[in-house]
């Protein structure tokens, strides 16, 4: 609750927004006490008297009623009315919504099928037929827009209990022994409730104009009582001869509404934890650049080479360095595992290496990528789009959600080469149809019209190769593409990746966290851990004899199919968050050979025999230059 | 796509069914006698006499609503005693009437919505945003048959730009030109309020779809900037629109009830205020089933739309 | 030994294209029936790719699915959930995903207590006792009580999940996929937890699993399921070293080994059957090199021949 309140003062409109109201409320609460004039007697010789007249300050109307004296006491009216149309309907449609939601079935098919049709009226005509049937005034009204409203609740409120109801914690009630009116209480209600507290606080606003509306119409409040749509309504007909007899009301209606809509907002704000999180930021077509300290220059013939790349999370006032300085190179045809737990950087890093990080929150703080020689990192974005997809192009983890859902797999393969060169139609196609060949997806001349949806996982990770070979580039960045498949479609997807690389000479950057993965497909191997490389060398050097104890210490805590029922080993502890990593080394609390040196200043990756390096002062095992050869 | 039409056209039978049955349940709320109620200052005996022989006024109120539903399905929908002609042809006329202002409203309102809406989730915290959403917040806030008004002072009596009111000039001729001069202010101000709600739907499905994985796979592949936002993100960004255009109808053709009042358009919304002040119940019973259905058709147009656009959509 | 578990021909099958009133349009067979036995003490393995049904099964082992044919014997006794507040002390159930099985607005003192409270009737004290006993157990510290779910990791709520199977005090617990949420360092943590917890309270497992090494290293014995069929159960150490049915053979096989050539297990680019469109005869004929007429007629039952264990297969793998 605090910290709702936080926030919502932090957000200076809202609390712009909640002073105007507080404002608002206190004067239409103490308009009875206050020393104003009787608003409805009449005193026809000073009709239309105009703003700032002596004894009137807002002038007064056709009837010589005191405008200011009406304003607050309509002002009155019109805000009652309003909350409680939205208490009413936020109330019952809420109640509506949760039953139909969390049991589901035939009551769900039955109430929101009522919901429908009430919702199947524009709404008006409904609340038309309502005042229709009950006759002008304002309490007819406020039951016509309250009923009227609780269909958008039931339904509004239904969605989100449904997706309450299906979670986990809900079967978990059940089977703590608690009763269908016990979980609705006490686990959905609470996660409910922020919902309701925001569809009400985005919909007072609209409530309020709505019965202005009717009484505008003449069939809310009645006279000589006005709320401020029948002082509207009223002025209506002096509209050119005596303006201010409307804006005077109107702009009051205006205040209000803008008011709550803003104060809405920021409880909206507030209450959604995505907002928190800054997850429903739009990230920028390429990642934001701040490289502080000296911009590593190119050396050596690599076709990509890695130099101490710095890639942070600023989130609010934390940084996360996910990214703490990663060296790593590439040569033309060649295999390279990056392997690490999740949060390790990982795919960070190989997003970095495009531009693709997300940004905001994403920025790269320093070092460089160089593409044949060439610096990715300070490159500028069209310089950055044309290599994309041409020269270094990448495959996903999660086939289902990388593929474009509304777009065909051809036409998403076409795009690919149009993106960079011209193409025609045939062309675009019978090439498209000869990538799909290419990566052995059965009847590719049917297929290539098909929805990402109607495939199944391992073929449309077949279509994500696909599209990264659609302009031969020299590198593909490979980020998990097989974690999210059935080991059997795993083994497919490898082999095929495997048979492409020989064939065309692709230089491969593997990310994955499976060690049986690496040992299958990549000549060299790095791992990470807390957003630095602790050991890189050839992959059947280090697997077989891992120099870093993190390295020694996973390999072992992973099974291994045909060693029968055993214990594990585990490692002890967590990783450490990367916005409070140690000064020394990251692994330091959960290793077995730490000493005092150890935590004392950061552990350089220093070289360990003749291809390998290892980020440690302790390793494992003694450099044995053999074999490593 | 045939059969989906035709299912979705079957699937609205009952809602249809069960528009006229909320109508008919709304009006049956009325007190007291029944004719009486309906008539009310129009009733002479011989016109409550006649009111009771056509709709069966004292017979249950089941048989009623069948006498009630089975005139309709003739096209009979009743007399308005006010007006004295039919229901049907005066709601008919009006209905066109209501259509071109709330049309050209739907119109204007779709497109500066989405484009506002794209434009701002594309520069989010930007400039163009701020803007963007200071007057989207501004367009939800302001009550539209205020904004007419206040457009009236400026823009026809001040500045004498468009005609006060009304859809034609008494004398004259009807040509597209003078329909259009007067149609401009009050579709506008119908179209404010819907311009913001679309717009702040529109941005943040945008702002929900730019974060997907699919998005980052286009840049990926090197597609331009210009056709990630316009191309892959609107699309999906249009199947969380679509549905809410379809909502969004329905408030436009509610906002034209006080636009009509406010110009002096003769539409639907006005006829059902007159009808509803001078308790000509039949009107009002006749033209909200009219326009209920005829909205129920638009959002089947609007679920086609939508199973063209989204192939996930069984059709 | 006695059977803590035991199911005859259980089933699922859920309809596709609901109407308002009449039949679906189509019902797609999650589970095929199945029988299946789990001693007391035991750990039993349960297998197989995505789609195989193994959720769903064990969703009904506990209550929250309904089995559309079949019965479920949980110590002898026939599955009865009328009363929530008996049956939660019979099974438990352990959540794949550790975060989403927490109540993000309750704190883990209120999500632990729920059980003691709904099931044992405890009061305040006893609460609090036992609530320390079973933390204590899983190596939780007591100050984490009156935190919030998304204040912990992965495995700290993992290990929360457990705890909260463990204070319904049954003797049962299905663990629906513990670990696959977590990192292998974490993951070797929580499954050893499990191991010393099933020692030290006596507890019976069925443990749900797409990892057969996982599987392998906790199991007694194993059930491999394809297509919502057991196609195959036998003792863990023999299941994966000799399978009789080609598919074992097949998952066995695709598993990445460090040290094993790469080389794809099967030679065509298969998928899986249409759930809707169920093939005649065994399912996983159109994969199977092994396959025949024979397979195509008829469904193969599970049966062990010659002193092996039971297979589904007409043409089984000889050891």
């Amino acid at each position: 609750m605090s910290a709702f309140l936080r926030l919502l003062s932090r957000n200076r409109l809202a609390l712009g927004g909640l002073i105007v109201l507080v404002i608002v409320v206190i004067l239409a609460l103490l308009t009875p006490v206050l020393p104003l004039k009787p608003p409805n007697v009449t005193d026809t010789p000073n009709r239309f008297l105009p703003p700032f007249s002596e004894g009137a300050i807002l002038g007064t109307d056709h009837l010589g009623r005191d405008l200011l004296s009406r304003l607050m006491w309509g002002t009155r009216l019109s805000l009652a009315v309003g909350f409680a149309a939205a208490v009413i309907a936020a109330t019952i449609g809420a109640a509506i919504g949760i039953i139909a939601g969390y049991y589901g079935g035939r009551t769900d098919n039955v109430i929101m099928r009522g919901v429908d049709m009430l919702m199947a009226f524009p709404y008006i005509l409904l609340a038309l037929a309502i005042v229709a049937a009950l006759g002008p005034g304002l309490m007819n009204a406020l039951i016509a827009v309250a009923a009227v409203n609780i269909p958008f609740f039931a339904r509004n409120i239904r969605g989100v209990t449904v997706g309450i109801a299906n979670k986990e914690f809900v079967d978990a009630a059940k089977l703590a022994g608690m009763s269908d009116a016990k979980i609705i209480v006490t686990e959905v209600l609470p996660n409910v409730i922020p919902v309701i507290v925001i569809a009400m606080s985005t919909t007072v606003g609209w409530m309020i104009l709505e019965t202005a509306g009717l009484s505008f119409l003449g069939l809310g409040s009645q006279p000589p009582r006005a709320d401020l749509g029948s002082m509207l309504g009223e002025a209506r007909s002096a509209l050119i001869t005596n303006p201010h007899t409307s804006i005077v009301p109107g702009l009051m209606i205006l205040v209000i509404v803008m008011a709550i809509n803003l104060l809405g907002d920021g409880v909206r704000d507030a209450l959604d934890p995505r907002l928190k999180s800054g997850a429903l930021s739009r990230p920028m077509p390429a990642t934001m650049v701040s490289r502080t300290g000296p911009i590593p220059q190119p050396e050596g013939c690599d076709l990509l080479a890695v130099r101490d790349l710095k890639t942070q999370f600023h989130v609010k006032d934390r940084v996360y360095k996910a990214v703490g300085g990663v060296d790593l190179s590439l040569k033309p045809g060649e295999c390279v595992g990056l392997i690490g737990e999740s949060g390790s950087g990982k795919s960070v890093t190989a997003l970095s290496i495009m531009g693709l990080v997300a940004s905001p929150p994403g920025v790269i703080t320093g070092g460089a990528v160089h593409y044949r020689g060439e610096d990715l990192v300070g490159a500028s974005y069209e310089v950055l789009r044309s290599l994309r997809g041409r020269h270094v192009a990448y495959i996903f983890q999660d086939p289902q959600a990388t593929l474009h859902p509304l777009y065909t797999v051809g036409d998403q393969l076409i795009e690919a080469v149009s993106s960079h060169r011209r193409i025609g139609r045939d062309e675009g196609r019978a090439h498209a149809i000869d990538l799909l060949k290419q990566v052995r997806i059965p009847n590719a001349e049917s297929r290539i019209d098909s929805y990402p949806h109607e495939l199944s996982g391992g073929m449309r990770q077949r279509v994500g190769i696909a599209m990264a070979l659609a302009n031969d580039p020299e590198i593909i960045i490979a980020d998990e593409p097989t974690t999210a498949l059935d080991v059997t479609v795993q083994a497919q997807i490898l082999t095929l990746l495997d048979d492409l690389r020989r064939d065309r000479g692709l230089a491969i950057l593997f990310i994955t966290h499976d060690f049986g993965v690496v040992a299958q497909l990549c000549d060299r191997v790095a791992v990470m851990y807390a957003g630095r490389i602790v050991e890189k060398g050839p992959t059947d050097a280090i697997l077989n004899a891992p120099a870093h104890p993190y390295t020694s210490k996973l390999m072992a805590c992973v099974p291994e199919l045909g060693e029968g029922r055993r214990r594990l080993e585990a490692i002890p502890g967590l990783p450490p968050g990367v916005d409070q990593l140690p000064q020394g080394c990251a692994f330091a609390d959960r290793c077995h050979r730490v000493t005092e040196a150890c935590r004392e200043r950061a552990i350089p990756l220093e070289p360990h025999g003749a291809e390998r390096s290892v980020r440690c002062i302790h390793p494992v095992e003694a450099p044995r230059t053999e074999a490593a050869q | 796509m045939a059969g989906y039409i035709l299912k979705r056209l079957l699937s609205a039978v009952p809602v249809l069914i069960g528009i006229s049955v909320i109508v008919f349940l709304i009006m049956a709320m009325i007190p007291g006698d029944p004719a009486t109620a309906i008539l009310g200052s129009f009733a002479t005996p011989e016109n409550v006499a006649a009111l009771n022989e056509d709709l069966g006024l004292d017979k249950p109120l089941v048989q009623r609503y069948f006498i009630w539903l089975g005139n309709m399905l003739q096209g009979d929908f009743g007399r308005s005693f006010a007006l004295n002609r039919p229901v049907l042809d005066e709601v008919t006329e009006r209905f066109n009437a209501t259509l071109v202002l709330a049309g050209s409203a739907f119109v204007l309102c779709t497109v500066f919505g989405i484009a506002a809406g794209v434009i701002s989730a594309a520069n989010q915290y930007g400039l163009a945003d701020k803007a963007i959403t200071f007057f989207v917040l501004l367009g939800i806030s302001i009550p539209s048959f205020f904004l007419g008004m206040m457009m009236i002072l400026v823009f026809a009596v001040n500045l004498r730009w468009f005609p006060v009111s009304g859809m034609w000039p008494i004398f004259g001729d009807r040509t597209i030109w003078v329909l259009l001069d007067h149609l401009a202010m009050p579709a506008t101000a119908l179209a404010v309020v819907a311009t913001g709600v679309v717009a702040r739907l529109s941005r943040s499905a945008m702002l929900e779809v730019l974060r997907q994985d699919f998005i980052r796979t286009a840049r990926a592949k090197g597609v331009h900037e210009r056709r990630v936002i316009w191309g892959h993100a609107l699309r999906a960004a249009m199947v969380a629109i679509i549905p809410v255009l379809g909502l969004q109808a329905g408030f436009v053709l509610s906002g034209a009830v006080y636009i009509e009042m406010v110009f002096q358009w003769p539409g639907v919304g006005r006829m059902l205020v007159d009808a509803i002040l001078r308790r000509d119940l039949l009107l009002v019973q006749g033209g909200v089933v009219f326009v209920a259905a005829c909205y129920v058709m638009f959002n089947i147009m609007v679920d086609v739309a939508q199973s063209l656009l989204d192939p996930r959509i069984k059709t | 030994m006695t059977e803590a578990l035991k199911l005859t021909g259980l089933s699922k099958a859920f309809p596709v294209g609901k109407r308002l009133f009449g039949p679906p349009r189509a019902l797609v067979r999650a589970v095929q029936p199945v029988d299946l036995v789990v001693q007391k003490g035991e750990t039993l393995g349960i297998v197989g790719e995505s789609g195989c049904g193994k959720s769903t099964l064990a969703r009904m082992l506990v209550g929250l699915l309904e089995p559309s044919s079949g019965r479920i014997e949980i110590e002898g006794e026939p599955l009865d959930n009328a009363d929530p507040a008996v049956f939660g002390k019979k099974i438990q159930y352990v959540f794949q995903d550790p975060i989403s099985s927490l109540n993000p607005r309750k704190t883990i003192r209120q999500i632990m207590e729920a059980p003691l409270k709904h099931l044992h009737r405890m009061g305040p004290a006893a609460r609090a006792d036992r609530i320390a006993e079973i933390f204590a157990a899983v190596n939780l510290r007591e100050e984490f009580l009156d935190r919030y779910p998304h204040e912990f990791s992965g495995g700290q709520a993992q290990r929360i999940g457990i705890a909260r199977a463990l204070a319904a005090d049954a003797r049962i617990l299905i663990l629906d996929e513990p670990v696959s949420a977590l990192d292998v360092s974490v993951q070797a943590q929580v499954l050893n937890l499990l191991a010393d917890l099933k020692a030290q309270f006596g507890l019976t497992y069925l443990f749900i699993s797409h990892d057969l090494a996982v599987v392998e290293a906790v199991s007694d014995r194993i059930a491999v399921l394809y297509f919502g069929a057991v196609v195959e159960v036998g003792p863990a150490v023999e299941i994966f070293a000799n399978p009789r049915h080609p598919y074992t053979k097949l998952l066995a096989d695709s598993a990445p080994v460090v040290g094993r050539a790469l080389k794809a297990p099967e030679g065509r680019e298969t998928e899986l059957p249409d759930p809707e469109n169920p093939p005649e005869g065994c399912a996983f004929r159109a994969r199977c090199p092994r396959a025949t007429a024979l397979c195509a007629a008829e469904v193969p039952p599970l049966t062990g021949e010659g002193g092996r264990h039971p297979a589904a297969c007409h043409h089984p793998l000889e050891a």
